[in-house]
């Protein structure tokens, strides 16, 4: 079991967080201390700590993008809802010394998002569900 | 007497030349496909196909083919002129027994095989077959395997084109797949060793004919297939411009094409082209236009292994390769797929003594468990060994990253390269910056009171000093180091220097390539 203090916009909580193995799957995160967390800021700190198996398993329905290799989310193009064409630009991912420009291959509207600027990301993982 | 001799023979050449009959080529224009001998017309300049073997007939006697006739066994052979230069082909006419492939059909085809050879001329062949023809039993089997025989033989001697234009399943994809170059067409055309249904019945896969097999799947997934057309019209005239990049045979030299682009032409452009970070990409595709006669770049595998670029130019009239690291795709690392790509390119143009142009960006190749379990160590070697091995003129411009083994593959001096041209933005080095000073200043960096500040310091330093071509132009790995703008007349100039280029290697039966 670890913890972690995370400040998020001035509010502190306290987070621990528990290593169940080698099951990817089933990492716990234990909830923020303050019942009343905003809304927003909760969501902030989740996706960090969600297993990455479970964000490439997300996708039903929809067009995924992948990440060609692994590398660092260095800034997203698009929010969800953004109505996109092939060939637009979506996040910008920094691997191998390159910017890589990661482009859309398919007309549509920005799904979901699954990425946040500076995560890391392993090659096959989801980055962008277009619709 | 004599005019029915005659009315005779133009009855009979009539009724062969209707192939399956008005209902089956309605049939086969539905599915917006041309017959056999349209195609021909399509593919040769006008009227300079010449039928040959139009009398031949099966030999089938078994499940009441003997009652059948099949007009020309199936296939349409014989020869004709592209832009003037003598081409062989055979296509195969689904209008007939579903173009099914028999004794007399394959005896046709090795025909067509044995004359291109003797005569050095290309051959082209339109693939549009339901498969074996069952009947002729192990007779057809053989037949496909004569054929197969003959593609080896005659490859790396005359250059050999695929055309799919229908389905070509089974056994029957072995023909194409030992040829040069592979063309589809979009939505028509679909190879596959096993069609959808057996598919689902052994393994339960669900999928449609298309997807297994389809164009877009050969040449942006597989990699069997070369080029994807939106149509036969645009396919023809595809494999008329490739024709055209190409010599008839390996002891010729593709035809010069004369321009009026100016062979001194400075572009300035090229100065600014690679960004001022090193980090950012570009598209290489807009140098390779830039460097060649009138920005004419007939691309490769354009959609498939992105990272590399491979394709045909001219310069000063003459065709060049250009294999070419694509920044804007995977960092333009080298990866199996890469690597593959470029090694048969690189093949390609050496059996049919096309100098190559090869630009250099890498930074290195991709790692990862697929690449390392997937074989990249065997897959990589392939683009090493078909460099080394390769004796045409060989020149290489360094535009900016150089790093390391990929260095080493992407035709350094040391894998036989003549000429290594670099631009001052070139980093060759054993590895990116970062990297190196990591290692190297380890000690430096961990000791320092400001470890950051050393860290970045170390970095800049080892820019400075080993990021650069100059490095390497001190030991003669570079030949010279110029201005971007200058490029395309260094190009014109050193093309010329080396059309004499002769190598002698030892005598041996073949290379054993890492396959």
């Amino acid at each position: 079991m670890k913890k972690f203090r995370i400040s998020v916009n001035g509010n502190s909580y306290d987070v621990e967080v528990e290593e169940l193995g080698n099951s990817a799957s089933s990492a716990s995160v234990a909830a923020p201390a303050p019942v009343a967390a905003p809304v927003a800021t909760t969501k902030k700190a989740a996706p960090k700590a969600a297993p990455k198996k479970a964000v490439k398993a997300a996708p039903a329905g929809g067009h995924a993008i992948e990440s060609p290799m692994p590398g660092t989310i260095l800034s997203l193009k698009v929010a969800e809802g953004d109505t996109i064409s092939s060939g637009d630009v979506l996040l910008v991912l920094e691997a191998m010394k390159m910017e890589n420009e990661i482009a859309s291959d398919v007309d549509g509207v920005v799904k979901s998002i699954n990425v946040n600027n500076g995560d890391s990301v392993d090659s096959g993982e989801v980055l962008v569900v277009i619709a | 007497m004599a005019i029915d001799k005659l009315q005779d023979l133009f009855d009979r050449k009539a009724k062969i030349q209707s192939g399956g009959g008005e209902k089956a080529i309605e049939k086969q224009h539905a599915k917006g496909k041309n017959t056999a001998r349209e195609r021909m017309n399509m593919l040769f300049d006008e009227s300079s196909f010449v039928e040959l073997d139009m009398f031949v007939e099966h030999r089938g006697v078994n499940f009441g083919l003997d009652k059948k006739e099949a007009h020309a066994d199936g296939v349409v052979a014989g020869y004709g002129k592209i832009n003037g230069r003598l081409v062989y082909a055979y296509s195969q006419d689904f209008t007939v027994l579903g173009g099914s492939l028999g004794e007399m059909h394959a005896n046709k085809i090795v025909k067509v095989l044995d004359n291109a050879m003797k005569m050095g001329a290309p051959v082209i062949g339109i693939n549009d077959s339901g498969g074996a023809r069952i009947q002729e039993a192990v007779d057809a089997l053989s037949g496909y395997g004569k054929i197969f025989y003959k593609n080896t033989l005659a490859s790396g001697v005359i250059p050999q084109i695929s055309v799919i234009m229908g389905p070509c399943a089974g056994g029957a994809v072995y023909s194409p797949a030992l040829t040069d170059f592979i063309f589809m067409v979009d939505k028509t055309s679909k190879m596959f060793i096993t069609g959808p249904q057996v598919i689902q019945a052994v393994t339960g896969e669900i999928v449609s004919a298309e997807e297994l097999g389809g164009g877009l799947t050969h040449n942006a997934k597989s990699g069997v297939a070369h080029y994807l057309t939106n149509s036969e019209e645009e396919c023809f005239s595809e494999i008329r411009r490739l024709i055209d990049f190409l010599p008839s045979n390996n002891l010729e030299v593709a035809p010069t094409v004369p321009t009026n682009d100016d062979i001194n032409r400075k572009n300035i452009e090229l100065n600014e082209i690679i960004p001022a970070n090193p980090n950012k990409p570009y598209e290489i595709k807009d140098v390779i236009k830039i460097l060649a006669d009138d920005g004419d770049f007939f691309e490769y595998q354009e959609k498939y292994a992105k990272n590399i670029v491979t394709g045909f130019i001219r310069i000063n009239g003459k065709t060049i390769g250009v294999v070419a690291n694509q920044p804007k795709i995977l960092a333009g690392c080298l990866d199996i797929n890469a690597s593959d790509k470029a090694a048969k390119f690189v093949r390609t143009c050496d059996v049919f003594n096309v100098p190559i142009l090869t630009l250099e960006d890498v930074p290195g190749f991709l790692p990862g468990t697929t690449q390392e379990f997937g074989g990249i160590i065997r897959h990589g070697a392939k683009l090493l060994y078909a460099y080394s091995e390769a004796t045409v003129p060989l020149i290489t411009v360094i535009l900016r990253k150089a790093y390391g083994g990929s260095y080493l593959a992407m035709c350094s001096k040391e894998l036989g390269a003549d000429l290594v041209l670099a631009w001052p933005s070139a980093e060759v080095a054993v590895m990116g910056a970062k990297g190196a000073a990591n290692i190297i200043f380890r000690r430096d960096i961990a000791d320092s009171e400001n470890p950051e500040e050393t860290r970045k310091q170390k970095i800049a330093e080892y820019e400075d000093e080993f990021a650069t071509p100059y490095k390497a132009a001190e030991r003669g790995f570079v030949d010279d180091v110029i201005e971007p703008s200058t490029t395309r007349a260094r190009l014109v100039d050193a093309f010329d220097m080396l059309s004499s280029k002769t190598v002698t290697r030892p005598n041996k039966k073949h290379g054993n390539i890492p396959l």
